[in-house]
């Protein structure tokens, strides 16, 4: 493995701070006093308080978590199967489907939800299926989520030397055995990453989820977006610090758990 | 920790408990006899009712309120069209809206045998030429779009929209509206145009007024953004809705709010039951709570826009009704105009509106 | 069908059969396709078949059928002639592509670096990549305002150096306007370049350096073709969504333009004519699809695989 050298270690670092800017302003900006987000007023703590006391708040971040981690799960197992199909096999129409897998990468948000609007009224009436809720807010994140992980499996999938794949084909490995114990394990950073993106993505979807969502199911976008409008007041910039405290607690957290596994999977 | 076997199974775990989570559909038409629990499905504006009103609402009638909020009223339209007339009880569309609505059968009439309180409206908004008959909607709150800036002391301000509109005159650094009809309008104000004008002539001369003038300002700005910029002192002057301005004014004196001589919106926001909704009865008892002086005095004592309840106004604090701000005297009454929906004509806006922000 | 015979073929190791690859595709590729067809693509062939029908008085959406949609997109609107929107088309594309431009030329250093650490650390730079990114896009935005504005340390460099006069905002502007860009794209640049450049072969590099390339060469010969695919995903993945990106120009450049998010916003919002905002939707992806397969077709040619 290569030294990091000096000039790479200063540019990466004044990159994250550039990152890090904005959340540096939202979590000063959360202990602001003024009321209705205006200019600096004086230190309190007062918005973390009456966080925990909106319901409101609450449910909505719940069920952003819920439908976050929900359509990750899904997405990534469909983009997963989809990026290592189109890498590996042939079928008829390959073409004519890869290109449409391009679809919910490059439609517009307000089109997309608009459409999926409409897909589900039909449905209702025909069906009497997808009353607007958590489960339609689920299916609208995921459909829009596949192709992002579909896109980093592949590529990684495509740098990739076969040869220990075929290797362990060689040695008698049916193809299930193939994937679990070889290809997953090479491709795992790539089916990370693109996880992370498709949470991502799901985390910060604003449009498609307000035309999907039903009574009760509102979820932290949706809301953010509404106070955002009327000016972003300290409780919005106090629950945004405290997801990025999570984020980051819970990040440290699973690094420190992990015990040199990377060693094992033969990781360099 | 994080093997493929684990994964798998956390994937099939979160599918489970999320197809566990599936809304239930909204309660059909109950049976004569058991008497469902009382529940309301609020769809608004944020941050325009006061908390404890819908509190008050749920004490009173034992009913659980679920609020969800929209920007603009047409997201709101799309909603409904797209099921939400079944999903939701109240909305809040403006006036503009309410005949175009009607027309596509997305709301329900009012059974005026439920609203006694309806008798409690300023005659101005009884059958306005929105809803003839108040068949579908009851005004809720209502006001006006004009100017909020910040003076220096003794200042005197020319309270016209030539401020924005007249390269002479230099107001310092001002942000425009970010809304077609009530940009849109104010200019044609400033020409002595009708807002609801479709001669192509009128429109053209005010989209390059609002060309010129966009080139010269910082931008456009949703009507709280530019409250708020002119609050951190970002900003001198912004076009703003009055009830926004006010709570300006309130945090800082030396801000001030005007509707330019000219003349300008006056814009009404009602209640409205969808076509479909799943409560309705509740939905009515809503809005007669709303009509009550004492609740639509609270409501506008907090929203600090004018009510449409004459009862009211003997329970709104004393100096919100002599603010010309909030209440506009008679005079300005008279020169402020209510935007309608101009049908097939919407497109010459629409156009203009597009080569406005384009050029 | 002359590349493929009955007889089983050896095709990464495995004895497959065109019926078994069949049916391998089906189990791994066949679910995500059924499902994005079934949820947005027959959807969207609705909004296709919408985009030809005409709004009526109330926006209702309704026949008869027409191509005026696309004539006022070519420009023949109610005013007379005036191409406006493919001049908003080619706006947004231009910023897509500053963007892309901007974000890889962060995106490689960070990668670099990223691949670079230790086991632990690599993961944890990783996540902190994207954590920010987990915060509202809305607000991180809103933060650069206050980071530009008049009063704020950049804003006081900017005007020590001569750039900026006294008082006023670094924004609206296009510098503001990229810098937001980035903050927001950069992980989905990120993220896949990583990927290939954590499993780049130094051995190769090393072997050129040994045989007499300078760095440059070294990184062009020997690195930029491994990292390629990542580096073509990457670009996919920004190049794309910023496309129909406009609340962030709309916000750090004073809304003061029109690009194609603006412009389909307009229609299924503030206008209601969800049959014009259909039309230009389609257009817009019909473009930027149109560009895609341009590149492939012209990475293919260099035999450079395309990215799906």
């Amino acid at each position: 493995m290569k030294r990091i050298p000096l000039p790479l270690w200063v540019t990466s670092i004044l990159l994250y701070v550039f990152l890090y800017a904005p959340i540096v302003v939202v979590i000063v900006y959360s202990f602001n006093a003024a009321r209705h987000g205006g200019p600096w007023r004086g230190f309190t703590t007062r918005w973390y308080a009456t966080l925990l006391d909106s319901p409101d708040k609450l449910a909505a971040a719940r069920n952003t978590l819920e439908l976050g981690l929900a359509s990750t799960a899904v997405s990534t197992l469909l983009g997963t199967g989809l990026g290592f199909g189109l890498a590996r096999y042939r079928f008829p129409g390959k073409k004519l489907f890869s290109w449409l897998m391009y679809v919910p990468v490059v439609i517009p948000d307000i089109v997309m939800a608009v459409a999926m609007l409409m897909f589900y009224a039909l449905m209702r009436e025909w069906l009497g299926l997808f009353e607007l809720g958590m489960t339609t807010m689920i299916f609208a994140h995921v459909t829009f989520q596949v192709p992002f992980v579909a896109i980093v499996v592949r590529s990684r999938m495509v740098g990739m030397d076969p040869a220990i794949e075929e290797a362990a084909h060689d040695l008698g490995a049916s193809s299930l055995q193939a994937f679990v114990r070889v290809t997953l394990p090479m491709i795992l950073p790539a089916v990370v990453a693109g996880a992370m993106l498709a949470f991502t993505l799901s985390l910060d979807d604003f449009v498609v989820s307000f035309f999907t969502t039903g009574p009760g199911a509102s979820t932290l976008p949706i809301l953010i977006y509404s106070s955002v409008k009327r000016g972003i007041t300290p409780d919005i910039n106090a629950l945004s610090t405290l997801i990025v405290l999570v984020s980051v607690a819970g990040t440290v957290a699973v690094a420190l758990l992990q015990r040199s596994p990377r060693a094992q999977r033969g990781e360099k | 920790m994080f093997t493929p076997k684990r994964f798998a199974l956390a994937a099939v775990a979160a599918l489970a408990l999320a197809c566990q989570k599936q809304e239930p559909a909204p309660a059909p038409a109950p049976p004569p006899v058991a008497k469902e629990p009382c529940q309301l499905n609020l769809f608004i504006w944020s941050e325009y009712i006061d908390p404890e009103i819908v509190k008050a609402f749920e004490a009173k009638e034992g009913c659980k309120v679920t609020i969800d909020l929209y920007e603009d009223n047409e997201s709101m339209i799309a909603k409904l069209q797209g099921g939400g007339t079944s999903l939701y009880d109240v909305v809040v569309p403006g006036n503009y809206v309410i005949p175009v609505m009607t027309k596509l059968g997305l709301l329900a009439p009012l059974r005026k045998e439920n609203l006694p309180n309806l008798a409690n409206l300023d005659p101005k908004f009884v059958s306005p030429s929105f809803d003839p008959g108040n068949t579908h909607s009851v005004a809720y709150q209502w006001g006006t779009v004009g100017i909020y800036l910040r003076r220096k002391p003794n200042q005197k301000i020319d309270e016209t929209w030539g401020l924005l509109f007249d390269p002479a005159k230099k107001p310092g650094s001002f942000l425009l509206m970010d809304s077609i009809r009530e940009m849109m309008g104010s200019a044609l104000k400033y020409k002595g145009y009708g807002v609801n004008t479709t001669d192509k002539t009128q429109l053209q001369q005010v989209a390059k007024l609002l060309t010129d003038a966009k080139k010269r300002s910082q931008g456009f700005e949703g009507g709280v953004g530019g409250k708020n910029k002119v609050l951190a002192k970002a900003i001198t002057a912004a076009v703003v809705y009055n009830g926004d301005a006010v709570k300006g004014t309130k945090d800082d004196p030396d801000t001030y709010y005007f509707v330019p001589r000219e003349g300008g919106i006056l814009w009404v926001d009602n209640l409205a039951v969808p076509a479909k909704a799943p409560h309705r009865d509740a939905a009515e008892k809503f809005i007669n709570f709303i009509l009550d002086p004492k609740i639509g005095a609270q409501l506008s004592n907090f929203n600090q826009y004018a009510t449409p309840n004459k009862a009211a106004r003997a329970f709104v604090t004393p100096e919100d009704l002599t603010n010309p701000a909030i209440y506009p005297p008679p005079e300005m009454m008279a020169k402020l105009e209510f935007v309608t929906d101009l049908g097939d004509d919407n497109r010459l806006y629409d156009e203009l509106w597009t080569s406005i922000k384009s050029k | 069908m002359a590349a493929r015979t009955r007889r089983p073929e050896i095709r990464f190791g495995e004895h497959l059969t065109w019926a078994g690859e069949i049916a391998r595709s089906a189990l791994t590729s066949g679910p995500a396709i059924a499902w994005v067809s079934t949820f947005l693509l027959l959807p969207v062939l609705g909004i296709a078949f919408i985009s030809f029908l005409s709004r009526g008085t109330y926006g209702e959406i309704q026949l008869p059928m027409t191509a005026g949609n696309y004539l006022r997109l070519a420009g023949f609107g109610v005013l007379g002639f005036d191409p406006q929107y493919p001049v908003i088309i080619l706006r947004s594309l231009v910023l897509a592509a500053g963007t892309t431009v901007v974000c890889l030329v962060a995106s490689f250093p960070l990668a670099f670096f990223i691949a670079g650490l230790a086991g632990r650390a690599k993961q944890i730079a990783l996540t902190l990549v994207v954590i920010p990114f987990w915060t509202n896009l809305l607000i991180r935005t809103y933060a650069w305002q206050l980071l530009l504005g008049p009063d704020s340390l950049a804003a006081r460099a900017a005007v020590a150096v001569g750039l900026a006069e006294e008082g006023m905002p670094l924004y609206p502007s296009a510098l503001a306007v990229y810098l937001g860009m980035l903050c927001a794209y950069l992980p989905f640049m990120v993220l896949p370049l990583y990927t290939a450049v954590e499993k780049i072969d130094w051995a190769i590099a090393e072997a050129a350096s040994d045989l007499g390339a300078d760095g440059v060469r070294v990184f062009r010969h020997a690195l930029l073709p491994q990292v390629m695919p990542g580096m073509v995903a990457g670009v996919i993945l920004v190049f794309i969504p910023a496309t129909g990106q406009f609340v962030i120009p709309d916000l750090l450049g004073g809304a003061k333009t029109v690009l194609l998010g603006n412009a389909i916003q307009q229609q299924f919002g503030a206008s209601r004519d969800w049959p014009f905002g259909s039309a230009i939707a389609l257009v817009g992806m019909a473009v930027v699809l149109f560009g895609l397969w341009f590149q492939a077709r012209a990475g293919a040619r260099t035999g450079e695989e395309g990215p799906l």
